[in-house]
């Protein structure tokens, strides 16, 4: 079952939430918008950003970082303070990205190039991905329980979906 | 953008779409025979949190519609409906409706994207009678899904082509059933100033 509420650290668009050890981080009703969780075994900090476009579509910003994955990236690598020579122990995961409007004349494809710049960036840092649900055409929920490392993963006409991710959020943690 | 508008255009615009979504929702009304009721539009930015205008929740499951408009006032516009105010107007314009999401079919779609099309066409036909504006409209596309991922995506693409998220937009309901819907007009940017000089205000 999900926890209530008031347990999640719930990233709303554009916005970053950091929590260690217990803590629990979300994001509801993800469209093309996607939830990049990073998650540093040695320190058990998780860093969240509910990211809604690739770039900032005037260049630079000094907007709310979370909202663009170029600036989203540096800013949870960033809250998480994590060593430079170490990036390779975090873990990635990826929610979100989807196309709901179909039939468009003109698509956009914000959700694909999202989590394509996403793909790129972590791939620059080296940083794995241990779980990625992106894509397709529906809204997606998620909780990532950072204790435990179960993910509940929500879509509107489906049960809730849990994912066990404690082993490769610490095996790898493991070879680090 | 909004706190630079005076409050006397914020009335133009307010009641732009008041005129506007009178003939959408008299349409509406001729389509269906039912009255729907429209509330005073209001002029303001849109945020997620306005889905509790018509949603419980931000999960709830949500009927949407979106349609590029093109010419001299371009911009998005989108119908959003809760699922169970979808229901009414399936039941309305061909007597059954889903009993859930797995049971929608294109049938149903081309249902939702008529009423938009039929109540944009009306709110488009009543600007361009008042401003001389030459507008048409893109087919409107269709989906189905959580609220905040139908709003959050609308805004986003807003965000992306740099509009202001400046938004005319209202409930209609019918009296004493479980009906709401809410529409909204995003101007792209720069729109605004020549929909002023149009009216000569």
């Amino acid at each position: 079952m999900s926890l209530g509420k008031s347990d999640v650290l719930l990233a709303g668009m554009g916005e970053i939430k950091v929590a260690h050890g217990e803590g629990v981080l979300g994001c509801i009703g993800l469209g093309s918008c996607v939830g990049v969780v990073l998650y540093d075994p040695a320190t058990e900090s998780g860093a969240l950003a509910h990211v809604m476009l690739p770039e900032p579509p005037g260049g630079e910003s000094d907007e709310m970082p979370g909202k663009y994955a170029t600036t989203a990236i540096p800013a949870l690598l960033k809250e998480l303070g994590t060593p430079t020579y170490a990036l390779s122990r975090l873990k990635a995961v990826l929610i979100g990205g989807a196309e709901l409007f179909q039939n468009r004349q003109r698509s956009l494809q914000i959700g694909g190039r999202n989590v394509e710049k996403l793909h790129r960036l972590l791939e620059a840092h080296r940083i794995p991905i241990i779980f990625e649900d992106t894509g397709g055409h529906h809204g997606r929920s998620f909780e990532l329980d950072l204790a435990t490392g179960q993910l509940t993963l929500r879509a509107v006409g489906q049960a809730p979906v849990v994912h066990n991710l404690a082993m490769a959020m610490m095996k790898l943690a493991k070879a680090s | 953008m909004l706190t630079e508008l005076s409050a006397f255009r914020q009335d133009a615009l307010r009641e732009i779409g008041n005129i506007g979504l009178g003939g959408a929702v008299t349409a509406l009304s001729e389509m269906t025979n039912i009255r729907f009721t429209l509330e005073v539009p209001e002029v303001m930015e849109l945020t997620t949190t306005q889905l509790h205008l018509i949603c419980p929740s931000e999960e709830c499951l949500s009927v949407g519609a979106v349609a590029r408009v093109e010419g001299d006032w371009s911009g998005e516009a989108a119908f959003l409906f809760p699922w169970q105010s979808a229901e009414v107007l399936w039941q309305a314009l061909i007597g059954t409706a889903p009993a859930e999401l797995s049971d929608l079919n294109e049938l149903h779609e081309s249902v939702i994207r008529e009423v938009a099309n039929i109540m944009l066409g009306s709110f488009l036909n009543a600007i361009s009678q008042m401003t001389g504006f030459e507008l048409h409209m893109e087919p409107p596309a269709f989906a189905a899904d959580m609220a905040a991922a139908l709003m959050s995506s609308l805004m986003v693409e807003a965000l992306y082509g740099q509009r202001e998220l400046l938004a005319i937009e209202t409930r209609f309901r019918i009296p004493e059933q479980q009906f709401e819907g809410f529409f909204f007009f995003l101007p792209d940017t720069g729109n605004l100033q020549r929909l002023f000089d149009a009216l000569g205000i």
